[in-house]
């Protein structure tokens, strides 16, 4: 038991294991936080992705997707998937009704054509829906007193999941909730217009689209005054910023994909001077998005989804009574969300892999840091060791106590570091917010009255002769003087630049596997670093150790 | 069986301080019978330390030839866990600086071997163990002392603890080295009526001293010369 007690006395006696736990902590908290926000980011990253696109996306952009509604119909009949919607998406111009005067801002935004009632179905788009009234008593206790949405009815939800205004029963538009500049995010991630006139469900904004014929050329634009009938937020800034949805019908009728009468351009005019009619063209759309049923893999839905359409373009092409026949399975595009998003994914995954490799290497420093710890632990208690060695104590007993001292002190550095990383995520948009701000008056206030306190200290310590005294509250000093002078110059600073990093909000979740396996990896290094001055120790000759120096 | 408790034949040593070899031990012997005080007597240089050292193992690179026997059996040739068996309870020792652990109180201090002999057996035998430590250091004046530190006791209450030490699992032989070198006479002289009290016991005693009036204490006296005994 004596390797335990002297552990313990060792450990508890001196200043010098405190400084070795801080720093595999603060190690330990490093890459605890780094790897908790790149996983959190890429967790929500697939998250959004998910609720936006549903499971498995059908591509056929330009062309579109003809008798989509028959595909919807077969896949829809799938055991794996338990919903389908079409979808135009497309590119086009937003004229915003801002500022006043008529030199109005024009942006340019991805339009989604929907089905409001499928959609929703597929995307949970009720949930993205910003302007509606609390769900809850709860949730309305939990907003600011000032908060718009609690004196809404549910009248703009329903306008905004139907994207018609009721009121005159126009066809409506829904924006991202950072399409218009006039949207104010507030701290608590709540939102409001800068100025009351610019609440945009009461504006008109006119939506210009640009067709593209069969042909593959551009046809003369179209555009048409959608009144507002709510806003969207998804989370994910690129999309809030960028996108409008509109319904399909309008979408399709903009984008000269509505059905239409099919006529034979080669043959002769009819006597009354018309064109002979092959048949219908029918209405398309650019993508089908597919919602998975519960415990449905993305991936087995894809395989699915490739042979339900398989067979509807053979039924297309059997089918003599439509002239316009599906594209063949070949060339359509059908991915899982994950596979559609590889482009942002793929490189937020690398970057997390590589983060974690970067900051293994911090494991290394704390090894280092163990090891210059404890060889001079080990050269202080040389004397020690020839004492032990005296009474009878083992090379395996002396390895044991220095060995004991580095888990212990990884052990607990560990803990210390996941619980710090903890509460760094915890509360990591709380510090963004506090570094964005202006540093109060309070605070460089005291820095420098605890400076002035250590200069003071400092020059007690001139007097009385104590360098060591007079040099620790110098640098003190000088240190908190530094600190109140960069509080004052700090202006706000933003870090999280949400339209870098996807999100208006860090991730604040940790990463628990990180968080152990790396609080594992401190423990072994610090047991690491600590064997090689422990195994020094175990081999010195008892007599030579009594008469170190 | 050999009459001898402890006994060294014809010891060499020399020690390699980089390129130059220093030979301290030049075939010293020596013997101590069960019971015997012998005082190791001689002057700086002279090669008893290392004798001592030789002759409680604690130095495990043995003399470069000569053996030592204890009760009979030459102890050159143990293996790693017989040689610190042997350190822990067939020998004890006694040092001029005391070399007390500091982190640990008096008790601790003299708990120590019995603590290494009993390994992961420690809590059924910490209460017997502790009643022995406590009756020997109580019996060595320092009842009162049982929770202090090393470095709040004076030079001969520090040297008592260490002898409590020595004693902690009843060796047959005390091997001290110079245990009085660094005290006052008064002191010093406290200290050899406690190791004397011991040998009336039946303690056997291996000593070193360059003092001929402490060595007058012993039963016998050996003196060493340039590593030689001097007959």
């Amino acid at each position: 038991m004596y390797p335990v007690q002297l552990a313990n006395r060792y450990l508890t006696s001196r200043i010098i294991p405190l400084i070795a736990v801080a720093a595999v902590a603060l190690c330990v908290a490093l890459v605890v936080i780094v790897v908790s926000v790149m996983s959190g980011f890429l967790d929500m990253l697939r998250a959004s992705g998910r609720t936006l696109m549903g499971d498995v996306v059908i591509s056929y952009p330009i062309r579109g997707i003809p008798w989509y509604e028959q595909l919807i119909d077969t896949i829809e009949k799938l055991p794996e998937a338990q919903a389908a919607t079409p979808l135009i998406d497309t590119y086009g111009l937003v004229r915003m009704p801002y500022p006043e005067g008529s030199e109005k801002e024009v942006v340019t935004a991805n339009v989604w054509g929907v089905e409001p009632q499928s959609f929703n179905r597929v995307t949970d788009f009720s949930k993205a829906l910003y302007w509606k009234p609390p769900a809850s008593p709860e949730a309305a206790a939990s907003m600011s007193p000032d908060d718009l949405r609690l004196k809404l009815s549910d009248k703009i939800l329903n306008d905004g999941l139907n994207l018609v205004k009721s009121d005159t029963g126009e066809p409506g538009l829904v924006l991202g909730m950072h399409v218009s500049i006039a949207n104010e995010r507030m701290r608590n991630g709540s939102y409001r217009p800068r100025y009351p006139q610019w609440f945009m469900p009461k504006q008109y904004v006119t939506l210009t689209l640009v067709p593209i014929s069969a042909k593959g050329t551009i046809a003369e634009p179209r555009e048409r005054v959608f009144p507002v009938v709510n806003e969207f937020k998804s989370g994910v800034y690129q999309i809030d910023k960028n996108r409008v949805m509109i319904s399909l019908a309008e979408a399709q009728k903009l984008l000269r994909m509505d059905a239409g009468t099919l006529y034979d351009m080669q043959a002769p005019p009819n006597a009354d001077g018309s064109l002979p009619v092959l048949g219908t063209s029918p209405a398309k759309v650019s993508k089908i998005l597919v919602r998975a049923k519960p415990g449905v893999t993305p991936d087995q839905l894809q395989t699915a989804v490739f042979a339900a359409y398989e067979k509807f373009a053979y039924e297309v092409a059997a089918d003599q009574s439509k002239v316009v026949k599906a594209p063949r399975v070949d060339n359509m595009s059908i991915l899982t969300w994950e596979q559609h998003l590889r482009d942002l994914i793929a490189p937020v995954e690398k970057e997390r892999e590589m983060m974690r490799i970067l900051f293994s290497i911090v494991y290394l420093v704390c090894a280092g840091l163990v090891l210059s710890i404890f060889w001079a632990i080990v050269q202080e208690k040389t004397r020690d060791v020839g004492i032990l060695r005296s009474v009878g104590a083992s090379r395996f007993g002396i390895l044991w106590i220095f060995l004991q001292y580095g888990l212990v002190i990884g052990a607990i550095g560990g803990l210390f570091g996941v619980g710090l990383g903890w509460l760094v995520i915890h509360n990591i948009n709380f510090i963004h917010e506090t570094i964005g701000q202006d540093a109060p008056a309070w605070s460089y206030i005291a820095s420098f009255i605890i400076a002035g306190i250590s200069f003071a200290m400092s020059v007690r310590g001139v007097t009385t002769g104590v360098l060591l005294s007079t040099l620790l509250w110098s640098v003190l000093g000088f240190t908190l003087a530094i600190v109140g002078a960069g509080l004052i110059m700090h202006r706000g600073t933003l870090i999280w630049d949400p339209s870098v990093y996807y999100f208006a909000t860090i991730p604040d979740q940790v990463d628990w596997f990180t968080a152990i396996i790396t609080w594992c990896g401190a423990v072994i290094f610090s047991v690491l670093g600590a064997s090689i001055p422990a195994a020094k120790a175990a081999d010195i000759h008892p007599v030579r150790a009594l008469r170190y120096e | 069986m050999s009459k001898f408790l402890l006994e060294a034949k014809e010891l060499r040593k020399t020690y390699h301080l980089g390129r130059v070899k220093v030979p301290v031990l030049r075939g010293a012997s020596f013997t101590l019978e069960q019971g015997e005080w012998v005082a190791i007597l001689g002057s700086s240089g002279s090669g008893k330390s290392t004798l001592l050292h030789l002759l409680g193992l604690l130095d495990e690179c043995d003399a470069d030839s000569g053996g030592v026997w204890f009760d009979g059996k030459p102890v050159a040739d143990l293996k790693f866990s017989a040689r610190n068996a042997y350190r822990n309870q067939s020998v004890g020792f006694v040092f001029q600086f005391y070399h007390l652990l500091p982190e640990l109180s008096v008790l601790e201090n003299a708990l120590l071997p019995n603590m290494v002999n009993a390994g992961m057996h420690w809590f059924s035998k910490r209460a017997q163990a502790q009643q022995h430590a406590t009756e020997l250091l109580d019996a060595f004046g320092l009842s009162h002392r049982l929770t202090h530190r090393p470095a709040e006791l004076s030079g001969g209450e520090r040297q008592r603890v260490a002898i409590a030490r020595a004693l902690a699992n009843q060796p047959r032989v005390l091997l001290a080295d110079e245990p009085t070198g660094n005290l006052d006479t008064r002191t010093g002289g406290e200290i050899l009526d406690l190791i004397a009290e011991k040998h009336r016991k039946g303690l056997s005693i291996a000593m070193v001293t360059h003092d001929p009036a402490v060595a007058a204490r012993a039963d016998r006296v050996v003196k060493l010369v340039d590593g030689c005994v001097a007959h």
